[in-house]
């Protein structure tokens, strides 16, 4: 039993600390009243979530795609049409969102995954750019390139639109957590380490049994899935969807910054990058924005430079190597 | 004995290269044939047609009773064929333990036996030592270690190793064909490409040579030294050599 003991003793401040993290942010909306602050947490949950999305597929299976704003759109596009020309709620639209977006990840991945390496990368960047010019030019499928303004029904949580800006937060936090878990699960299973497996090397992988074409797929299933619900909670919260927003390149690149900054193919990593990233970025704009224009662009991408330089391997690194030296201080000190 | 691999006629064409050409072999079954010749003589192409990294432009490959060609690579390693590569390929950011867990979980999804069978399969390569160590890490040998345990831990009932030898010291290439002899103790096939005759003459029972894409000579080790052609094309030899022709077919026949 001293192995269970040990198993206990080593789990226990993990799942103290999220408890702790959980916890804080869960109270958090009660203490932080800002709209503006609050607009920052909903921002940074966002983007880690969608960084968690694409590190899935970006960073176990190091499939660098650049292309993630496809699915982002469809899902804002599929729950925006089924609301305001058929008035099914945006929680049904969401799934649904999920669904067209799965189903599109097929043939896109089924050209994509032809190409490797930076192939790869540019072919899902022109995917996303295809789905933007489709919905730009044909005016009949969604309102063209004016996009539309979500009908606004005041308080209406079942068609997810809230007075308090803290419903928002709530939900994206839910999301960030079932994004977190579904990470975890694959993590901790025969799927991630197949995933690495090919993130490192396919030819050995498929070597040892690894069906590398299917494992791709699958897995571009879910991130193209979990993407998509980003999206349509993207657009409940400004209330406004066209093309340019919900098809911009932006997301796409964000999405991988995040990862690569935090930590690539880690857990944690892609929500440790959005917190430094869209906290500086946020301050930076509300700070210097107004009097140095385009100053936060500039501290954004130093921040981004000094990472790849110095911490190739993501800020999680850091934070693992500086809680092994503590506990290994602790014993002494003990 | 039955017939583990069987191979007829089998010809893989790049551009103006015909690099292997009509090469038909048998493989029985609990036999290590080893497959010799020059660099460039078809060896590796030969071991990525048979192994579905390349398909054949025509001829068959069966293993154990069934036509392999056309299939791709994990599936041919489900079917019991693993295979090791000329320059080895861990995968670099894993442990040694989860590069040959991710082997294991070919025959089952469970974390934990998985991990019991990967800790079987390092053990027996003689790599525990090094469980945690990432394998980018591992120096040469250890490398080549980890890539036979990633293998054995499919459970293969072929192993293709391809010059798992190259570039060992003396006393490194000992341990490995130490390994090698084991692995045919517990009833592996064993198909080697090898480079080092010391090592071949060890361990192979039957040797296959080939030269240009063909094969042109296939007997036991003690026939093949001897022949005439296999001696002018690859192995070299007192009387027939001129030193340049020694040079161009790159005789690695081990001084050690």
């Amino acid at each position: 039993m001293r192995t269970q003991a040990n198993l206990i003793r080593l789990l226990a401040p993990r799942l103290l600390g999220l408890a702790l993290v959980a916890s804080v942010l869960i109270a958090l909306p009660l203490v932080v009243k800002s709209s503006f602050a609050l607009d920052i947490f909903i921002r940074i949950l966002l983007f880690s979530f969608i960084g968690v999305a694409w590190n899935l597929m970006g960073g176990y299976a190091k499939q660098l795609s650049l292309g993630h704003a496809a699915y982002f759109g469809l899902g804002a596009y599929s729950s925006t049409i089924l609301q305001v020309d058929f008035g099914i709620s945006p929680w049904i639209g969401m799934i649904i969102g999920g669904i067209v977006a799965m189903l599109a990840s097929l043939p896109i991945g089924a050209l994509c995954f032809r190409l490797r390496g930076p192939y790869f990368t540019i072919a899902t960047i022109a995917t996303a750019q295809v789905l933007m010019l489709i919905f730009l030019k044909f005016r009949d499928l969604a309102w063209g390139a004016e996009g539309t303004t979500i009908p606004n029904l005041g308080n209406a949580p079942l068609m997810m639109q809230f007075d308090a800006k803290a419903a928002y937060y709530y939900i994206v936090l839910g999301l960030l957590a079932i994004g977190l878990a579904i990470t975890y699960r694959i993590e901790h299973s025969w799927m991630g380490y197949y995933l690495v497996a090919i993130g490192e090397d396919e030819d050995a992988a498929e070597a040892i049994g690894v069906n590398a074409p299917r494992m791709k797929r699958d897995i571009y299933m879910i991130s193209a899935f979990l993407t998509a619900l980003a999206g349509t909670f993207y657009t409940q919260y400004i209330y406004f969807i066209d093309p340019a927003t919900a098809f911009n390149f932006n997301i796409s690149i964000e999405a991988a910054l995040v990862s690569i900054v935090g930590g690539i193919g880690t857990l944690w990593g892609p929500v440790i990058g959005t917190i430094l990233l869209e906290t500086t970025s946020a301050l930076l704009q509300s700070w210097l924005g107004s009097s140095f224009g385009g100053v936060q662009l500039t501290v954004y991408s130093l921040i981004l430079m000094a990472v790849i330089l110095w911490r190739p391997t993501g800020l999680i690194g850091l934070i693992g190597e500086a809680s092994r030296r503590l506990s290994r201080r602790k014993p002494v000190s003990a | 004995m039955a017939d583990a691999l069987v191979i007829k006629n089998m010809s893989k064409r790049f551009g103006g290269l015909q690099a292997v050409q009509d090469l038909s072999f048998t493989v029985r079954e609990n036999e290590t044939l080893a497959l010799i010749g020059p660099n460039g003589a078809g060896k590796t192409t030969s071991f990525n047609l048979i192994t579905g990294y390349r398909r054949p432009d025509g001829g068959s490959v069966s293993a154990f009773g069934r036509e392999i060609v056309g299939l791709p690579p994990h599936d041919i390693c489900a079917h019991g064929l693993a295979r090791t590569f000329q320059v080895a390929k861990p995968f670099g950011a894993m442990t040694v333990l989860a590069n040959v867990m991710t082997g294991a979980f070919l025959r089952d999804k469970t974390v934990g036996i998985a991990r019991d069978k990967a800790r079987e399969a390092i053990a027996f390569v003689g790599l525990s030592a090094k469980e945690e160590s990432p394998a980018r890490d591992l120096t040469t040998i250890d490398q080549r270690r980890l890539e036979m345990a990633r293998a054995l831990a499919t459970q293969p009932r072929l192993l293709l190793l391809d010059e798992v030898m190259a570039g060992l010291n003396p006393s490194e290439i000992d341990q490995a064909v130490a390994l090698i002899g084991k692995l045919s103790e517990r009833g592996l096939t064993i198909v080697i490409v090898e480079h080092v005759m010391r090592a071949i003459m060890a361990v192979a029972r039957h040797i296959v040579v080939l030269d240009h894409g063909q094969k042109i000579a296939e007997g036991a080790p003690k026939d093949i030294v001897e022949n005439e052609d296999v001696i002018r094309a690859y192995l070299g030899s007192v009387t027939v050599h001129a030193p340049a022709a020694a040079g161009e077919s790159s005789c690695s026949n081990s001084p050690a």
